[in-house]
């Protein structure tokens, strides 16, 4: 009998064109999601508002009348308000901070998106393998169990002190210790999509692993991802002005919003528009991200889709 | 069940045995300086200064250190602390302060959760109508603005307009505790909001509910006894973890109140050197941690009959 | 938005009144405050309970209360008895005798009576500090080169074990180290050579008492570790709270010795998180003064109709004096001699140009912009901290030898531009001749994270380059992140350092001798400046010819006059020759209700928060009165 069965049954050599040619269908799953998104008009509004300001900081640098590397200090000069002279005013050594808060916005902008990217990236790949390869599942929970349970500070003081800091430092410093909460969340979904009927159709029919996981699975975990990461941006900021406060965040020659921010609690019931100017870019950058993220999320959810 | 427990048990022990291992280790690599004060840095001489090293067994082979430690720790003595109360015991130390971070953390807690939880019902109930924009604006403020700005226009709106007192003080504990409590909550409200509305919403989407609004069911029915049911167990799972970080405190706004709590105590302890009660504050940590996460599972496990924890691979 | 500020006033006097109520003096003797509402910031909380186990400004200045020693300091920094009522030493401070109070009594924290205070008590403790186990090492520095024996039975107990060292009594001690005490109210101190300047110590935490009754009661091994609870006091006020990170109240002492003193019924230090907070509490009627941020005091000071501005108050000098310190063997990042720095460093006309060319106003300015002078510093020693016998005070006779003109009001009185200028250009010279490239790049570390230090670094380097031009040097802002002394000063990166010395007792030798040629003691000269690793040799004639001029003078014992002149003339040399560089005092504005003048000021010594026979008034003193207290302090 057994001789019979292998004869009749045999496994296909795995093929991703016929594959493709019997669930072909002119639904593209990218293309309803951009078509979602672009329903959504406030979000659209927001995303080309970012952009727009991504772009002006680069403009804001060239046409401010002061030069961020050659800034002067001068006691006579320190908090004045904003003026013809000073957009923005300036800050307690008298210098322009019109540059500053562009100057640091541009830094924030760029600190949280390879923040956000990079634990997007990272934790998608380990949450889906923490979920999908029953053998690895032991080992990365114990492993998340033991890097979530030790005070992030503590790395963060022994690599400042080890390594040093720098932006590049900080970044993948960011990126090693945020990818857990992702990887969670998104092992979570996995499990809970594994063992569904047509996942175990699809492994009986042989395909493989990755191809379930970034066909069947994934876009399930597009609107969570999304959502956290829009939220992992207001976040990367906050932790990096908290990390700076205590002496471990960027060095002295990078400037960002947490940085001026935290300086400006100190000045702000006196001189308050050096906590509107940068809080309000801090604020227009989190609503965007939350906004965008929500409506892509939204378009993201297959079941939304025609 | 019960088998079950004793296994994720054992297992917690090692990993947080493992964690106790590593912080030890990793505050071996911290300078030795911070050892000292500013003024026995500069009054000792360096051979005093070895002896005390010594003396500590800071100088002794890793190995024999870390046996030490695992002795101590075993026989649940955590040691004294160096610079936050010099010559006191660990345990003191802690115990001084937890009380009172466990106290207006729970309070916060509570409220953040009654409130949020009830703000994303609300919001999922009148969504895209005014009341979920507000909600959503709510969210976006505080998501939006840096924690220390917002702590600071609390501050300054509770102090200010409505004369509370603006840190905490052990005289009046009662009204110096109103405005750290807000602190604490405003972010807490939102995130529950926002979770509880996200997964509500998720719900509404499914066929299920298509069918049973198509069978008549009316939409009363169909949230309470559906939605938020099902809804509410990805939320359930995070609060026992919740309610055991609130031991934890707040770092920035127990300092910034200048709360007595264990917020600030970990990176005081770092920046002293306190390895004592840095190495205790993590065994703490990690076992909360730990623990947090299985009563979370339990209590998954208690809303969702569907899930199962003593399973083959184990779907929490 | 007018009617929202009036109504927030409205509620703000309310507060304010209820604050006072509740917080400050009520109103029942006329005008002074009866409980003082003080704070100090969370970095500085109390770490330990027993003073002869720690030497940290921040313990001390509340521990001071709690335990008295033999002296006290005035407001004008003069000793005058404390516990004991007479002193003196008749072999030019070989040995010294002090006469102790009767009925001098150890209270504990409810004010009940512990004990009699005798001279018993000060062998005990300085058994306890010099006993290695017991105290570690702390407080020992003093004693081991003053007191005869003191160091060796350091090394006698460094050697015991623990329990051995805990169940030591005093005869071994009392047979190797110079205290005696004849009868219960005198004590005798012998010290290892001369030392006219003994007594001043005598404020110092290493020469304060301990009961052994005290340790008796709760045994060797618990005495560091007990809570304000078990402690024994004997100061003018027992410690009756302690919330680590909130609250600490000083309660009067019923049993104080000194019955005439004028005391608070008590003192309550909370702990904020920055001076930012001070000023709100201050504002809501929480706290009796409050240093000022430098936007608050601007905000006051430029708004001439603020309800503060009238109320804006300088405050008397801290007792650091703040120096450039050179490193004169400075190494690269790899650990290789940065021998562009050090060739350049060793030239003195490079030196010069830099003593001379720093117009350092802005930079005083950060501490202090109303009056940025005020902050000015010329010396090495501490101004203030002694006064020959004709009233004159030590670091104006080294200005006048250096021959520094007046101050016009608006430069500081060193800089001269065109002095500066002739020599950076013999400077450049001589260096380009010794292979130097330019601009020599100087390297100046600051801790991360500490935008005040940040400010201020930006602010010098500007300095630099306005006056010496930037062909010439370049000054680098680097940073450490938690440790200067091992990341930055044992592996010798910096160029300079600037650093605050606070005198430990009263006598020069305590500032210069730290910058000494080849002799251990120099603490500045072994860990800062690393001149004994230096190799030119104009340089090290130079330093020589300054440690001769010191140990000449710390040979003078019976002439205090002429010690201190011998003094006048090494540091004024030292500054000609530009060793070091004076860069500033920390004279910073507040608001108070307490009358700084009649505190104890001393440069030396642990008591200048003691709370004992201060000035208040429940109403904040304006700038007016303060300015009449100043002079009347002057005359």
């Amino acid at each position: 009998m057994g001789k019979k069965n292998d004869e009749l049954f045999r496994f296909v050599e795995y093929s991703a064109e016929a594959a493709e040619r019997t669930g072909y269908s002119d639904y593209s799953y990218w293309k309803s999601v951009f078509q979602n998104f672009m329903k959504k008009k406030s979000a659209v509004v927001m995303a080309i508002i970012f952009f727009a300001l991504v772009i002006f900081s680069f403009i804001a640098l060239m046409i401010g009348k002061y030069n961020y590397s050659s800034l002067l200090t001068d006691s006579a000069l320190a908090f004045q308000s904003p003026n013809g002279e000073f957009w923005f005013g300036t800050d307690n050594l008298g210098r322009d901070y019109w540059c500053q808060v562009w100057f640091a916005a541009q830094t924030s902008i760029k600190l949280a998106l390879i923040v956000a990217i990079g634990e997007c990236v990272l934790g998608v790949t380990i949450g889906c393998l923490w979920g999908y390869v029953r053998q690895l599942d032991r080992l990365l929970t114990e492993l998340y169990n033991i890097i979530n349970n030790i005070p992030m500070i503590i790395y963060m003081t022994l690599i400042s002190l080890m390594v040093g800091q720098s932006f590049f430092i900080m970044s993948v410093a960011m990126i090693c210790f945020g990818w857990l909460t992702m990887a969670r969340n998104v092992r979570n979904l996995v499990l809970m999509y594994r063992d569904r009927e047509y996942n175990l159709a699809s492994r009986c029919l042989g395909t493989p692993v990755w191809r379930v996981l970034v066909k069947n699975i994934f876009p399930y975990l597009v609107s969570i991802v999304i959502l956290r990461l829009a939220l992992s941006i207001p976040s990367t900021i906050a932790l990096e002005s908290t990390l700076s406060y205590l002496g471990l965040g960027l060095g002295i020659d990078t400037p960002s919003l947490g940085i001026l921010l935290r300086n400006a609690r100190n000045y702000f019931l006196d001189y308050p528009y050096l906590l509107i100017f940068p809080a309000a870019i801090v604020s227009l950058i989190t609503i965007t991200f939350y906004l965008v993220g929500n409506a892509f999320s939204d378009a993201a959810d297959p079941r939304n889709h025609v | 069940m019960i088998k079950y427990t004793i296994k994720r048990l054992a297992q917690s022990l090692v990993t947080v045995a493992i964690v106790a291992t590593i912080v030890f280790l990793l505050m071996r690599m911290l300078p030795t300086d911070y050892f000292f004060t500013e003024d026995q840095l500069m009054k000792l001489t360096p051979e005093q200064k070895t002896e005390q090293l010594e003396a500590a067994g800071l100088l002794d082979p890793m190995g024999e250190q870390l046996l030490r430690f695992y002795g101590q720790t075993i026989r649940l003595d955590f040691g004294q602390s160096r610079r936050i109360q010099s010559g006191v015991p660990v345990i003191r130390v802690i115990g001084d302060k937890f009380g009172i971070s466990l106290r207006l953390g729970c309070i916060a807690l509570i409220i953040s959760l009654i409130v949020g939880v009830v703000l994303g019902i609300i919001q999922t109930l009148n969504k895209d109508h005014i009341l979920d924009h507000v909600g959503t604006a709510y969210t976006i403020f505080v998501n939006a603005v840096p924690s220390l700005v917002s702590y600071s226009l609390v501050l300054v709106f509770g102090s200010k307009v409505l004369g509370l007192p603006p840190i905490y003080s052990t005289r009046n504990p009662g009204p110096s505790s109103i405005i750290p409590i807000a602190c604490l909550t405003l972010a807490s409200i939102a995130s529950y909001a926002l979770w509880t509305r996200r997964y509500m919403v998720d719900e509404l989407n499914k066929d299920y509910i298509k069918l049973a609004r198509i069978k008549g069911m009316s939409s009363k029915t169909i949230m309470v006894k559906h939605v938020f049911k099902n809804a509410f167990v990805p939320l359930v799972q995070y609060i026992p973890a919740s309610f055991l970080y609130t031991i934890s405190g707040s770092l920035l706004a127990e300092r910034f109140f200048s709360v007595p709590g264990m917020g600030p105590l970990l990176t005081d302890a770092i920046t002293r050197y306190d390895t004592n009660v840095v190495q205790t504050l993590s065994i703490i940590y990690a076992s909360l941690g730990i623990i947090g996460v299985f009563l979370g599972d339990v209590l998954m496990m208690l809303v969702d009959p569907r899930i199962k924890l003593a399973g083959k691979g184990g779907t929490r | 938005m007018k009617k929202a500020k009036k109504l927030a006033a409205v509620l703000l006097t309310a507060a304010l009144a209820m604050g006072t109520l509740a917080g400050g003096g009520m109103v029942s003797s006329a005008e002074e405050l009866n409980e003082l509402w003080t704070f100090e910031t969370s970095n500085r909380e109390l770490e330990n309970l027993i003073i002869l186990n720690t030497e940290m400004a921040n313990d001390l200045n509340v521990l001071c209360n709690t335990t008295e020693g033999l002296l006290e300091t005035d407001s004008k920094g003069q000793l005058i008895p404390g516990i004991a009522s007479e002193w003196g030493t008749e072999d030019g401070g070989l040995t010294w005798t002090f006469k102790l109070r009767e009925g001098v009594k150890w209270v504990d924290w409810q004010g009940n009576e512990k004990g009699d205070v005798t001279a018993q008590d000060w062998i005990t403790a300085l058994e306890w500090v010099m006993n290695a186990k017991k105290n570690g090492a702390n407080n020992t520095s003093m004693p081991t080169t003053l007191i005869a024996g003191a160091g060796d039975y350091y090394n006698y107990t460094k050697d015991l074990s623990d329990e051995e060292a805990y169940a030591l009594d005093k005869t071994k001690f009392l047979e190797m180290v110079g205290i005696e005490a004849p009868d219960d109210y005198t004590l005798i101190y012998h010290c290892v050579s001369n030392a006219p300047y003994f007594d001043t110590v005598a404020t110092s935490a290493c020469l304060y008492p301990m009961a052994q009754g005290f340790i008796d009661e709760v045994g060797v091994e618990n005495v560091l570790s007990t809570g304000i609870e078990g402690l024994w006091y004997n100061g003018p006020y027992t410690l009756t709270e302690f919330v680590q990170g909130n609250t600490k109240t000083l309660t009067k002492n019923p049993l104080y010795w000194d019955t005439e003193a004028k005391l608070f019924d008590n003192v309550v230090i909370r702990i904020i998180e920055d001076t930012t907070r001070g000023y709100e509490l201050y504002d809501a009627g929480e706290l009796d003064h409050t240093d000022l941020s430098e936007a608050t005091l601007r905000q006051i000071y430029d708004d001439e109709g603020h309800k503060y501005h009238d109320q804006l108050v300088e405050k008397m000098p801290r007792k650091y004096s703040y120096q450039m310190k050179f490193n004169y063997s400075k190494m690269k990042d790899d650990g290789t001699p940065d021998d562009n720095w050090n060739k350049a460093v060793a030239n003195e006309n490079f030196r010069k140009s830099i003593y001379y060319g720093l117009n350092l106003v802005p930079y005083l300015a950060r501490t202090n912009f109303i009056n940025p002078l005020h902050c000015e510093n010329n010396a090495y020693t501490m101004k203030g901290l002694l006064y020959f016998s004709d009233g004159t005070e030590y670091t104006a006779r080294v200005a006048e030898k250096l021959g520094l003109p007046e101050s016009d009001g608006e430069n500081p009185r060193r800089y001269d531009p065109d002095l500066a200028a002739e020599c950076k250009a013999k400077a450049m010279e001589e260096l380009e001749a010794q292979g130097v490239t330019f601009p020599i790049q100087i390297d100046y570390y600051i801790i991360a994270g500490a935008q005040n230090a940040l400010d201020s670094a930006t602010v010098l380097k500007q300095i630099f380059e306005e006056g010496l031009g930037s062909d010439y040097v370049t000054l680098n802002i680097d940073t450490y992140v938690s440790s200067q002394t091992q990341e930055v000063i044992d592996p010798q990166l910096q160029s300079f350092v600037i650093n605050g010395w606070g005198a430990d007792y009263g006598d020069i030798q305590n500032y210069l001798g730290q910058e000494t040629l080849g002799e251990d003691t120099a603490y500045y000269s072994m860990n800062y400046t690393n001149i004994n690793d230096a190799t030119d040799e104009t340089l090290l004639a130079t330093w020589q010819e300054y440690t001769d001029m010191v140990n000449a003078a710390n040979a003078i014992v019976d002439d205090l006059d002429a010690r201190y002149d011998a003094y006048a003339d090494a540091e004024a040399y030292m500054l000609e020759h530009a060793m070091t560089i004076p860069m500033s005092l920390e004279v910073a504005w507040q608001l108070t209700k307490v009358n700084d003048y009649t505190r104890s000021n001393a440069m030396y010594g642990i008591q200048n928060y003691m709370y004992k026979n201060w000035d208040t008034s429940v109403d904040a003193y304006t700038t007016e009165q303060y300015a009449e207290f100043a002079e009347e302090y002057n005359k």
